[in-house]
């Protein structure tokens, strides 16, 4: 860890570390969920959701301003000493947990029934799990710089697939505008901000990024490019696939890449993209099995992290093997994730970040007036 | 058995790290890393017990060794010439070293006649100069008489009667010791604690000829040969800067082998050029007889494939990348120089780069990434597609492949790693026997034994397509040792394809560029300037940009002057320009 006290990284790092994070979900089931949701008016799920989570970010972004290069362990500690930093150590622990396994095991079943449909599961997970253990091994340094090489191709790759089906585009699909009706949209549809939850190690790589500055600019660009990426794929896969069907469909994204017909050269083309999709989430679960060894270490201000790797790697595999099914593993995730990620990462950042300000508040008025 | 029970022990259990001096090249002045060398240097002067301990049984180690060198540093010239004779003698073990000359006579001094003698290592020395320069002005001219008011009999002696241009009077052992071991003479007068050292090198050498590994159409055909001083004078005779630095070293406690390092002082990061010369000092081996060896002594990470520094037998691209502001080595016995640091975006490019038209460059460049890209996957994508993903082939194409596998009774990764076995067997075979027969070799183990196996059914001809095409892509990178590294890699995705298909391919891709990424040589990150990004990251070393427009050095060397040339280098466009005042815009 000697080295990880120096590390610090550029925007450009951060904001293709941080799209990637919240992005994956196009690659599982997001356009999906949002068609659920949303039905036909899922796109504009999406577009409120990003909004809230724009202003929810500027405010945040202000009650920071007092604790420029600190985390959110360490304004923890600062409020309420070693037990609260424990407490919010844990549940950040536990979200990491819960969706590193979650999507350990969701890739792993659609990789299964998409390409390897005679090899046991354990061993797609076990191959996962390989490439992330490798990923903590080498730190968060070679993550981020994996990041923006790789972003850049995986998008480039997803909007191939989109630009590739333009001959099934129907507008059509798109009405009623409204989808299912306005409430919805805009009131049931608000916990869908959990989307965004992955902003959440934004707020712990805070020490990581040189000034406030860095911070605002890598927010809100994350926040656009997310909302800009995440909105075209819903629009697409909604255009693309009539609401009926797309709300049945079983790891959307690969259903459109295996609308493209490129005759005589490659005949089913899709299977190219598993390249980029396994590199997508790869880099996903590397940078949540990281922070969430990273995070274990800050909270119990652990020397190294390195000796957690093995046994963190052995608990995700196992909690992935939980669920008894796929549709279980979804289920779950719908069930906890969507409904509470968002509380964890904007509520309890709120909360801590408002009771630091006030309590810092406090003290420079006590001691202007003992002054 | 031991051994092995250790690897797996160190890879379940946990084992504190060692503490590694490590380096990052940062924007810091000189004068700062001084400070900071300083500061460790203190709070090493202050270390635990356990660290105290340590050191002092290391110290009782090296101790015997350091005190016979110091002995030997120290011991000086005796007045009485047999004496001196003796431990000669005793030091070269004469008459056992039947190649050490030593050449007794007389000279005349003020009219006195002293005895003398004279040490030289034959086949290293110029005889002819030591004849005419050294001995008859000693033997000869000596008799003359010579108008002086010089009193001291050795500045007489140097100043009027050795007629060479390089000598040096000396009253320690060491020095003529020194000198003669690498090509000098040693002369000593009776009477005299002063001994004169002169350098006399006249060996055999290769003369300057074209480069053998780095061939090109266009630009200089000059490369390095096996002396010291022709190379480092290669450089400067295309650098004409007072500014460029030719620092010495030695390394090998036997070989002695000198190394100068380069590198221009007014451009070059000081922090680099000390980090250099820190790690140059650095080394205890008994000999080190080429770069090859240097290179594996200071790179930073062992085990990584690819190479860490630049090997280059070509002056022109050293001074190139001299006033880049990198670092140059040149090791004498070597001719191929090593320039640090490295980056992987710069093992892709050839000396020839920098003499040919910019779009012609950009597109050799690119076919050297499609080439490296084809010799690393192809074959593990064809494993991959065949094993896991068929659906993909066209049918028509399908069919005839099932066609041809049909008769080959290995899977297809059995069948690809028995070709490529063969294609490195062959590869290895054309570099070790003699020139004549390599095209020979080629035809008869490629061609013949390619169609033959194909013929008795062993291997389908697709896969001796899919082998071939990827041993050619691996000719098309210009570094010999990523080419070797890439071979080695390939191997790695043959059976990540023939395991997890496209998914195993991804993940080899993902462990790949991690080790690549977390990879440093001499602090600046092997995959700068996109990892981390720097400013103009795809200026010049993915593609390159019109000579004119090559206004920048790299960022990632923060290097002392950042501008190369100004905004508008070409001032003939300006028609109100007069003589090309050159200042800036």
């Amino acid at each position: 860890m000697i080295m990880e006290s120096r590390l610090s990284f550029g925007r450009w790092e951060a904001i293709t570390l941080l799209l990637n994070t919240i992005c994956v979900q196009i690659f599982i089931d997001f356009p999906r969920v949002m068609a659920e949701e949303g039905a036909t008016a899922g796109w504009l799920l999406v577009l409120y959701n990003s909004a809230i989570v724009f202003f929810i970010f500027s405010f945040i972004l202000k009650l920071f301003l007092k604790f420029e290069g600190k985390d959110l362990l360490d304004i923890s500690e600062e409020i309420g000493g070693n037990v609260l930093r424990v407490i919010v150590g844990f549940f950040i622990i536990i979200y990491f947990a819960f969706i590193l396994s979650m999507v350990l095991r969701e890739f792993g079943e659609g990789m299964q029934v998409i390409a390897f449909p005679e090899s046991p599961l354990n061993f797609i997970i076990m191959l996962f799990l390989v490439g992330i253990i490798a990923g903590a091994y080498f730190g968060l340094e070679s993550i981020a710089r994996f990041h923006v090489l790789a972003v850049p191709i995986i998008i480039i790759g997803l909007l191939i697939i989109l630009l590739s089906v333009t001959q099934y585009y129907n507008f059509s699909n798109l009405f009623p505008v409204m989808g299912t009706g306005s409430y919805n949209i805009f009131i049931n549809g608000f916990h869908r901000i959990s989307t965004f939850s992955a902003l959440i190690i934004l707020f712990i790589i805070t020490p990581f990024l040189k000034t406030h500055k860095d911070l605002k600019a890598v927010g809100f660009t994350t926040i656009g490019m997310a909302a800009v990426l995440l909105t075209v794929t819903t629009i697409i896969y909604l255009v693309v696939i009539p609401y009926p069907v797309a709300v049945e469909s079983f790891i959307p994204i690969y259903q459109v890449a295996r609308l493209i017909d490129i005759p005589r050269i490659f005949e089913r083309i899709e299977s190219v993209f598993i390249v980029i999709w396994t590199g997508s989430i790869l880099l996903y679960l590397s940078v949540a099995f990281y922070f969430l060894v990273y995070t274990f270490q800050k909270t119990f201000k652990l020397t190294y992290y390195r000796p957690l790797i093995i046994p963190f790697a052995i608990l995700v595999f196992n909690f992935s093997l939980l669920p008894d099914n796929y549709l279980s593993t979804v289920h779950l995730e719908a069930k906890y994730f969507s409904n509470f990620a968002w509380i964890l990462a904007f509520g309890m950042t709120i909360i801590l970040l408002g009771v630091g300000n006030i309590m810092k508040n406090k003290r420079q008025k006590g001691t202007g007036e003992s002054d | 058995m031991g051994n092995y029970l250790d690897v797996i022990k160190n890879l379940i259990l946990f084992k504190e790290p060692e503490r590694k001096e490590t380096f990052t090249l940062q924007e810091t002045s000189f004068d700062e890393n001084q400070k900071e060398n300083e500061k460790t240097v203190e709070s090493n002067k202050r270390p635990t017990k356990e660290l105290e301990v340590q050191r002092k049984h290391n110290d009782l180690k090296v101790s015997t060794d350091e005190e016979k060198n110091m002995k030997k540093d120290k011991l000086k010239i005796s007045k009485k010439l047999s004496e001196n004779l003796a431990y000669i003698k005793k030091i070269y073990r004469i008459p056992t070293n039947a190649d050490v000359v030593i050449r007794k006579f007389k000279v005349v001094v003020k009219d006195m006649s002293v005895n003398a003698f004279m040490i030289f290592i034959d086949g290293m020395t110029n005889t002819k100069v030591i004849d005419d320069n050294i001995l008859q002005p000693l033997m000869l001219l000596s008799n003359l008489d010579i108008k002086t008011d010089d009193l001291d009999i050795a500045k007489y002696i140097e100043s009027h009667l050795i007629t060479h241009n390089q000598i040096k009077a000396t009253k320690k052992f060491v020095d003529v010791i020194d000198e003669v071991n690498f090509g000098g003479c040693g002369v000593f007068v009776d009477g005299l604690d002063v001994a004169f050292a002169a350098d006399v090198k006249g060996w055999l050498g290769r003369s300057v000829g074209p480069p053998n590994t780095e061939i090109t159409i266009r630009g200089p055909q000059e490369g390095f040969v096996e002396a010291l001083r022709p190379n480092t004078g290669l450089v400067r005779k295309i650098l004409k800067d007072e500014d460029l630095i030719v620092e010495s070293a030695s390394i090998g406690k036997k070989s002695k082998t000198p190394v100068s390092i380069l590198y221009i002082k007014d451009i070059a990061n000081d922090s680099l050029v000390e980090e250099v010369r820190r790690r140059l000092n650095n080394i205890h081996v008994d000999n080190i007889l080429d770069s090859g060896e240097l290179e594996q002594l200071i790179e930073d990470v062992t085990i990584l494939p690819i190479p860490q520094t630049i090997a280059t037998e070509r002056p022109d691209r050293v001074a190139s990348m001299l006033t880049e502001g990198k670092v140059a080595l040149i090791m004498h016995g070597s001719p191929f120089a090593l320039i640090v640091p490295c980056t992987l975006p710069e093992l892709f490019h050839s000396p020839e780069d920098s003499y040919m038209r910019f779009p012609y460059v950009n597109l050799l460049r690119f076919m050297r990434v499609v080439g490296m890209i084809v010799a690393l996957l192809l074959p593990g994508t064809y494993i991959a597609i065949t094993s896991y993903h068929y659906e993909m082939i066209p049918t028509d194409l399908l069919m005839s492949i099932t066609a041809t596998r049909e008769i080959v009774p290995f899977p297809a990764v059995i069948e690809l790693l028995l070709m490529e076995f063969a294609f490195e067997l062959i590869r290895e075979a054309g570099i070790r026997i003699p020139g004549p027969i390599g095209p020979t070799l080629g035809i008869v183990a490629g061609l013949v034994l390619g169609q033959a196996a194909v013929a008795a059914n062993i291997v389908s001809p697709i896969m001796i397509i899919v082998v071939a095409i990827a041993g050619v892509g691996s000719f098309t990178i210009p570094n010999f040792s990523l080419a070797f590294a890439f071979r080695i890699l390939k191997f790695g995705y043959i059976l990540l394809g023939a395991m997890a298909g496209f998914l195993g391919i991804a993940i080899g891709l993902f462990l790949q560029g991690l080790w690549f990424l977390s990879a440093k040589s001499f602090g600046v990150s092997m995959f700068s300037p996109i990892g981390p990004v720097t400013s103009l990251a795809f200026y010049n070393d993915f593609t390159r940009v019109p000579i004119w427009k090559q206004e920048k050095r790299p960022d990632f060397l923060n290097t002392k002057e950042i501008t190369k040339q100004p905004k508008i280098s070409r001032k003939w466009l300006n028609k109100k320009s007069g003589d090309g005042d050159d200042n800036g815009e």
